[in-house]
């Protein structure tokens, strides 16, 4: 009698843990469900920020063609008519103040700040009054990080090259505006012939001729081990020099009022 | 399922590092509507890569959308109770904030070529928080209690609600 109730009680707990086991496998395979589809619609969320964010910085697909091409040829003239230029100097040569712009063509921080930044406004007002000149230092990130040096020599000899033609400003707002993706491979020879062939008033063989030359070779090495010595990091860094000593505005893209502070503390 | 940590310490560490981070997230988006530099060793870099053009996502500063993110968080964490359904939220939350983050240090470092002491601090405060929330979704509430061995410690288990419990008592 004993013997057949410790059976039942044996068989009774033995039902009980298989029960506990399959309840706890289930619960555990609905767990990892849950956790496969919260995964997956997290990776979706961050992929849908990452694309918007990206496209904070897309600045357009390169080349541009027609209608876009005109208005943005029609905006670096209007802003750089009527400025002198000499070689990678913008604005009155005897200017109080200068303020050295270390860039990269393909950063796309540089590009904001050159467009859509305070650079405009400070063209526009200070330049073009000859109270500021702006000196390109080129100095190389975002062309470094995803390409051989050569290129970013390539590109920035070719803007040299139209420097030597009063031009340089001309090619490196023209190649800001149509600046594309810093990791595909748009800049090629068809890239920078092309920015060149809008430049109005430029001798393309001349500026061909140019780009060989080993003076500008030189001139870039030099520029880019000055950034160096002054322990530039990032682009775009400006340096503002006046009468009153240095001043560096501490945004990334500075706006019109950062740059007009840094002036404020250097004349 | 043996345990790497006991739940309630677990918890309560989430909890000083979300708030944490929320203080940090506070000041960041403060002074990123003041316009004030933050505070940072290496020179301008922290401004440059907060004023950059990865510093806002649709027009919204990413300091902003951090901090709604610690609080929702925390909202996961205290008021809807310590439910499987709650912990996968934090989970849920904590990975998103994660791979955003993630690829903003890779924009700092390859993009910005600048790093940001106050980002790089809610990278790892983030980091922290997916880890503690990764070990309690996988751990689960105290659950099957085999038959004969005693009930969790309930002190310990605050944290797990009995609804959650399967108990041997039957």
């Amino acid at each position: 009698m004993a013997s057949r109730a410790k059976a039942k009680e044996d068989a009774r707990a033995r039902r009980i843990a298989e029960e506990q086991a399959r309840a706890a496998a289930h619960a555990k395979a609905r767990r990892m469900q849950r956790l496969g589809g919260v995964v997956i619609l997290a990776i979706v969320a961050v992929a849908i920020a990452i694309a918007i964010s990206s496209g904070n910085s897309s600045g357009g697909t390169g080349l541009l063609h027609g209608k876009a091409l005109t208005q943005a040829e029609t905006s670096v003239n209007t802003l750089l008519t009527g400025i002198p230029q000499s070689g990678d100097t913008l604005g009155n040569p005897n200017a109080p103040v200068t303020m050295t712009y270390f860039g990269d063509l393909e950063c796309p921080v540089c590009q904001a700040f050159t467009l859509s930044g305070g650079f405009p406004q400070l063209v526009q007002n200070e330049v073009r009054q000859g109270k500021v000149k702006v000196v390109y230092s080129p100095f190389c990130t975002a062309t470094c990080n995803s390409h051989p040096h050569t290129i970013f020599a390539n590109q920035q000899i070719a803007a040299l090259a139209a420097g030597q033609q009063n031009k340089f400003w001309n090619y490196v707002e023209l190649f800001y505006h149509q600046q594309a993706s810093e990791t595909s491979n748009y800049v090629n020879e068809n890239y920078l012939n092309a920015l060149a062939s809008e430049i109005p008033g430029l001798t393309l063989a001349t500026w061909k001729a140019a780009r060989s030359s080993q003076a500008l070779s030189q001139q870039l090495a030099s520029q880019e081990q000055s950034g160096t010595s002054q322990g530039i990091t990032g682009t775009p860094t400006l340096i503002f020099s006046g009468p009153k000593g240095k001043a560096q505005p501490n945004t990334s893209i500075p706006s019109y009022s950062d740059l007009q502070s840094s002036l404020k503390q250097v004349q | 399922m043996s345990r790497l940590i006991a739940p309630r310490v677990l918890w309560r560490a989430m909890l000083v590092i979300n708030v944490l981070a929320i203080v940090l997230t506070v000041y960041l988006t403060y002074i990123h509507y003041q316009g004030i530099s933050p505070v940072c060793s290496l020179g301008q870099a922290c401004a440059k890569v907060q004023s950059s053009t990865w510093s806002k996502l649709a027009g919204v500063p990413v300091a902003l959308i951090g901090l709604l993110g610690y609080i929702s968080i925390l909202g996961s964490l205290l008021l809807l109770g310590d439910r499987e359904e709650t912990r996968l939220a934090t989970l849920g939350m904590t990975l998103i904030g994660f791979g955003f983050s993630a690829y903003l240090t890779y924009r700092e470092l390859f993009s910005i070529h600048l790093i940001c002491e106050e980002c790089v601090t809610s990278f790892v405060f983030v980091t922290l928080l997916l880890i503690g929330s990764g070990i309690r979704y996988v751990q689960g509430p105290p659950t099957v209690v085999p038959p004969g061995e005693p009930e969790p410690d309930p002190e310990l288990d605050a944290a797990d609600k009995p609804s959650a419990r399967v108990t041997a008592a039957r």
